[in-house]
């Protein structure tokens, strides 16, 4: 509760501020300031238990260790997003402050959607996360791609919305005692109504798109290429991790006891996923697109969670959460600082931007998964959840199968850093000292989930 | 003869007529206001059924808001020139009567039911009345309610980044 109140009226001080402040670096400073404070305030509400506010919430919002242990992921992620990437949002456009509100308001979305326990809620903070992101894909206004990846992207958008409502309206029709509270849906374990299954089917198709999960994933690379990089960053990161876990406490809670009777819609789901993603992700030129097909590589791992949908699984979830944003911020904040984002323009790195090289290898060894990185372990929990529900063997399997092909995009970059000869200078790359510490920093970080998970995941069992 | 049975016969035949003029109408423009007649009309239907807020939201946004869409399409398309041809397609005609079949099709079901169900009463009920649903609004709904907020302000924020010229 702390999260969603402290965020709402950040976005909205922020708002204000924007309209008498004429600093124009005062923006990332309070940006800083503002997410700094409702870290503390969640990490308040995770250790003790307390809340600031007694709301007449009607248990629409439950609060766990587990989820408050996300939101402080989420946060945390947005932290080192402005600290590596601040200047960044500045320079989308003219207005500064809006841009922080904005995505202050998105954060009040996303933790809607995490510790949401009414379809309500859910269907608020998915719009409450979406709609502000139309709003920042296409603030570039003055070009054409971002504009068409908006417009894509919030026709879409609407239409999965649409599509989302109708499955909570057939959910609402169809359980026995007409709620809308996902613990107390009542559905029984035997056959089910039509009704429930097109409104699951629904909500399914719906909520793969959010996260896309293919075959709903079209939209994906030409939002993630069109968008601002910086936008980019965070969209391939807290969005998509918060839609998983939506995703995963949706249908953990409502139709958990079904479980068997989706668990193989789910291993399709994450075959097409891995094979369009990472099939895809070898042809393309732009390391950009590649991060973005990549993205929806990874989301075929993280649906090992609603397939195994065990502790281990909600464990894995949360590292994978931190260990792919981590990773992906990385990346997409040097793509950020680059004029060329071609493989060509990662041209010997190594010898112009040792740092910034080192960093960036660290990122994309942990998207691969190589050991001592934080990828790794995450992609491990994954699996040995799916092996400990001893069904799909097979599934266990292709996934390795697909870490392996992955590898092949990822070592371009890598080769392209330390084995190209640079052309010129690379001035193309501008980054100042600070930054190359920062990316350093996220390296650090990543290496050390790598070496010791519970020192995150040790948060959700105090 | 009740003052309710008068006002629901002349409401219909309000609503009836104008819808006929809706379809009658040559141009488009007249099309559109004949049929904001209908909606006010059907807004008092709903008063009849002791539907305060719906008949509210009716006239706001059917009348208001999508009218005013309407509107603005015709004009900005310039489509009210009454020398324009509809287009005759055969299978638009068939398709028309199919849904249109449906639709009868419907109404008759419920009129052969009518005896079994319970048929809508004038002036009884409470589930319209604004008091009640301010109630539930405010009670057990107080939260999205709240929060809903918090989406308008981003959205009407994202118009204005938008909408507004940039000079350099």
């Amino acid at each position: 509760m702390n999260a969603i109140v402290f965020t709402a009226l950040w976005g909205v001080i922020m708002m204000i501020a924007g309209a008498f402040v004429r600093s124009t670096t005062a923006p990332r400073y309070m940006g800083m300031l503002g997410i700094i404070l409702v870290f503390v305030v969640n990490a308040m509400e995770l250790t003790s238990g307390f809340s600031l506010f007694t709301l007449p919430t009607m248990d629409m919002v439950r609060s766990s260790t587990f989820n408050l242990t996300f939101l402080a992921v989420v946060f945390g992620i947005t932290f080192l997003i402005f600290l590596l990437n601040g200047r960044d949002i500045e320079k989308i456009g003219k207005h500064k402050f809006e841009y922080f509100a904005i995505l202050f308001f998105i954060l009040c979305g996303v933790s809607l959607v995490s510790t949401f326990n009414n379809l309500l809620l859910l269907f608020l903070g998915i719009e409450i996360m979406t709609i502000p992101l139309y709003i920042l894909t296409g603030s570039d206004k003055r070009n054409l791609v971002a504009n068409e990846a908006a417009l894509k992207y919030f026709l879409l958008g609407s239409f999965s919305t649409g599509l989302m409502l109708m499955g909570i309206a057939f959910l609402y029709g169809s359980n026995p005692v007409a709620s809308f509270y996902i613990n107390n849906m009542q559905f029984g374990v035997g056959a089910l109504p039509v009704l429930t299954v097109i409104g699951m089917l629904l909500l399914l198709s719906s909520m793969s798109f959010k996260v896309s999960v293919a075959p709903f994933h079209f939209w994906t690379p030409d939002v993630y290429d069109g968008a601002p990089t910086v936008v980019t960053s965070f969209m391939s990161s807290v969005i998509k991790i918060a839609g998983f876990f939506a995703f995963l406490r949706l249908f953990e809670n409502a139709f958990g006891v079904m479980h068997a009777q989706w668990q193989m819609l789910i291993a399709l789901l994450i075959v097409a996923t891995l094979l369009v993603g990472n099939i895809t992700a070898i042809f393309q030129q732009s390391v950009k697109r590649m991060m973005a097909y990549s993205s929806i590589a990874q989301a075929g791992f993280m649906l090992f969670a609603l397939f195994a949908m065990n502790d281990m699984a909600r464990e894995g979830l949360v590292l994978y959460s931190a260990a792919y944003s981590l990773a992906s911020i990385g990346v997409f904040g040097v793509l950020a600082r680059m004029d060329d984002i071609t493989y060509g323009g990662f041209n010997g790195m190594g010898k112009t931007h040792p740092l910034l090289a080192l960093g960036t290898t660290v990122c994309l060894l942990s998207l691969t998964g190589i050991p001592l990185t934080a990828g790794f372990l995450a992609k491990f929990y994954m699996l040995a959840s799916a092996v400990q529900t001893g069904v799909y063997f097979w599934l266990v399997v292709v996934a390795v199968l697909f870490a392996a092909v992955s590898a092949y995009y990822y070592f371009r970059v890598i080769r392209a850093i330390y084995f190209k000869s640079p052309e010129g200078n690379n001035e193309g790359i501008k980054v100042s000292r600070s930054f190359e510490w920062i990316l350093l920093l996220i390296a650090c970080l990543i290496i050390a989930l790598g070496i010791n998970p519970e020192w995150l995941l040790g948060w959700m069992f105090i | 003869m009740q003052i309710t049975t008068l006002l629901f016969l002349l409401l219909s035949i309000m609503a009836v007529g104008a819808a006929l003029m809706v379809l009658f109408s040559k141009n488009p423009v007249h099309s559109i206001l004949w049929l904001i007649v209908v909606f006010f009309a059907i807004s008092g239907h709903y008063l009849l059924l002791n539907a305060q807020f719906l008949a509210v939201v009716n006239i706001i946004v059917y009348a208001g808001a999508i009218m005013v869409l309407f509107l603005f399409v015709v004009m900005m398309m310039n489509l009210n020139q009454e020398d324009i041809e509809p287009v005759k397609n055969y299978r638009l005609q068939i398709l028309g009567v199919l849904s249109g079949g449906v639709m009868l099709l419907i109404i008759v079901l419920a009129v052969m039911r009518l005896q079994e169900t319970q048929p809508v009463q004038l002036k009884v009920g409470d589930a319209g009345l604004i008091t009640n649903l301010g109630k539930t609004l405010f009670n057990n709904y107080v939260l999205p309610f709240e929060i809903s907020s918090v989406l308008f302000l981003s959205a009407i924020m994202g118009a204005v980044i938008i909408g507004r010229r940039e000079e350099d």
